[in-house]
């Protein structure tokens, strides 16, 4: 995606900003079943609008059925959906959902301008034409044929289609798969812009990183279940093994270590040694009060893919 | 959010919002190859090559009954042809997710299926104009004027189960398998039905099923005008009576579809 763009006539033209607190996505205790497959299994969660919310876990976690549900595609086995304070398909035909599905193709023999214009019409409001291909990056491609582009143009193009009708709600299914980190990077520069104009943003990823970098707030789906919810650090703090403290020393008797205070994990090395604690204040002054030889000292918490796998592997 | 936002929405006229998606329909089949061919190409190069290029070597082509038996019978045949291949796009569009993109803009889904029947109906209709135009330009082929209505009409109006064919195939088939499904029923049809030799030189097995052939029926309504006789009830009950069943099918297949979401 190319660079970015200021508000526009078209996005200040749109409904009044919501008021504070009211609610884009609610789930009430909602599971949906495939078979004896449980894909989601009676989830609770409230979304706030103008929240950017990335929906993280691995593949199968319930993501990419969590989010059809929010769309109407799919009907829960149990539970309610509601969006935009009516049901999922009300509000997608009301015009102010916009979505990028994963795989979700687009039709040969059609220009690029022609699909843009397309959603437009189907719109009750939607954004002009000339900004919706500057902020997909596409005024260049505008007269291209869908066939002709590549699959990160494509990527392109879905990205416009769903803010065609200059959505107050976006969902984006892992938008960024098939981009390099290049093109990431400008697409979520795009995303923040489009978030600062208080649309409501709800992604799925499996990128940590870009959870962290973008969304205000982290959803950690695992087999169906909400293991995690907060914002990136309160999600961080939630995990064991809260600091890492490593230095180097001759002293490489584990014992010594593990009767520091808080430490809930020795490992050894040659020239050092690295302690899991729950307490690094603790640990530290203990540490340097202690005669122990101990040089280089490094505290560090654990990233956000640290406290991922912990969520994933508590779960197990 | 919900207040305030729903005060200041007006719906696109749903004239504009169906036109506009309609319109993309017709521009992406103008540009189909596959279409071109089949439902403008092959009917009127078969047209001269068995009325023209034939003329005098068989007694029956250089016949002008002939001329105007075969100009409705090649008129059907790329009529049916058109209507059919718009299920080799619908399968493609279903497998690539397309349709489901579609379900996520306000376009309610019965609209979509909707433009697709009237999308295929029209694509239908070119076909008639064109092998008219050179059953007259190069055969001069001479029809009086109350002919020629009664030929367009009745064709146009009997061409209307196929388009509905058409979403079927489309609605049944994977994208591997959609164009051979479409070739295998419009040849199928299409000689069962007597376009390619006249159904009354049919053994009498194969006549009693000609007889029952949509294809036939679309073709008759095309035959009695040139033969100067009245439109055949029978034609127009059975074309009828085709046209209501492969609708409901359609709504049929269209709602189980849409059920399997909730499953």
């Amino acid at each position: 995606m190319t660079s970015l763009s200021l508000p526009t006539p078209a996005a200040a033209g749109r409904p009044v900003e919501s008021p504070q607190g009211a609610t884009a996505v609610s789930f009430d205790r909602v599971s949906r079943r495939y078979g004896p497959t449980v894909a989601l299994d009676a989830i609770d969660l409230r979304i706030g609008a103008g929240e950017t919310v990335a929906l993280l876990g691995p593949n199968g976690a319930g993501k990419s059925t969590a989010i059809s549900l929010m769309l109407g595609l799919l009907e829960p086995s149990a539970g309610g959906v509601s969006v935009l304070g009516r049901e999922p398909r009300a509000a997608v035909r009301s015009g102010r959902v916009g979505a990028m599905l994963q795989e979700s193709g687009l039709p040969a023999l059609a220009r690029v301008r022609e699909l843009v214009e397309l959603v437009r019409n189907l719109s009750p409001r939607p954004m002009g034409t000339v900004d919706v291909l500057r902020r997909a990056g596409l005024t260049a491609l505008a007269g291209r044929r869908t066939e002709t582009l590549s699959s990160g143009e494509q990527q392109r193009v879905r990205f416009a289609l769903a803010i065609a009708g200059n959505p107050d709600l976006l969902f984006l299914d892992e938008p960024t798969v098939a981009m390099d980190v290049e093109s990431r990077h400008a697409f979520w520069a795009d995303m923040r812009s489009f978030a600062e104009e208080g649309r409501t943003i709800l992604f799925a990823t499996h990128y940590l990183e870009e959870a962290d970098q973008v969304a205000s707030r982290i959803v950690v789906l695992d087999r169906g279940r909400i293991v995690a919810d907060g914002t990136a650090s309160q999600i961080k703090a939630a995990t064991r093994g809260r600091r890492r403290i490593a230095f180097r020393t001759d002293s490489t008797d584990g014992a010594v270590y593990r009767a520091l205070p808080a430490v809930t994990a020795v490992a050894l090395r040659g020239d050092g040694a690295v302690l899991e604690t729950t307490d690094s204040d603790a640990t530290a002054r203990a540490l340097f009060a202690s005669d122990l030889a101990i040089r280089d000292v490094e505290i560090s918490g654990p990233d956000l893919e640290d406290a991922f796998l912990a969520l994933i592997a508590d779960g197990a | 959010m919900t207040a305030i936002a729903s005060t200041s929405i007006t719906s696109p006229s749903p004239v504009r919002a169906l036109g506009s998606y309609a319109r993309l329909e017709l521009t992406r089949a103008a540009r189909n190859r596959r279409y071109l061919m089949f439902g403008i190409g092959f009917p009127v190069v078969f047209y001269l090559l068995y009325t023209g290029v034939l003329q005098g070597k068989a007694a029956s082509p250089s016949d002008p009954a002939f001329q105007s038996f075969f100009l409705v019978s090649m008129a059907a045949y790329g009529m049916v042809g058109a209507a059919l291949t718009t299920a080799v796009p619908i399968a493609q569009e279903r497998a690539m997710g397309w349709t489901r993109q579609l379900r996520i803009t306000p376009l309610p889904s019965a609209a979509w299926v909707a433009t697709k029947l009237v999308v295929a109906y029209l694509t239908a209709l070119p076909a008639v104009g064109l092998v008219s135009l050179v059953a007259v330009v190069v055969n001069h082929v001479s029809l009086a004027p109350a002919t020629w209505v009664q030929l367009v009409t009745g064709l146009a109006f009997g061409v209307i189960p196929f388009a509905a064919f058409g979403l079927l195939l489309g609605f049944t088939f994977d994208p591997g398998s959609a164009q051979g499904a479409v070739t295998l029923t419009y040849l199928a049809t299409s000689i069962l039905g007597g376009l390619w030799a006249p159904v009354s030189t049919f053994p009498d097995g194969l006549a009693t099923i000609a007889r029952i052939m949509p294809t036939y029926h679309l073709a008759n309504l095309g035959w009695t005008a040139v033969d100067g006789r009245g439109v055949d009830p029978v034609d127009v009950l059975v074309i009828a009576g085709y046209a209501i069943v492969a609708f409901a099918l359609v709504a049929w297949r269209y709602r189980s579809a849409e059920q399997r979401a909730r499953a």
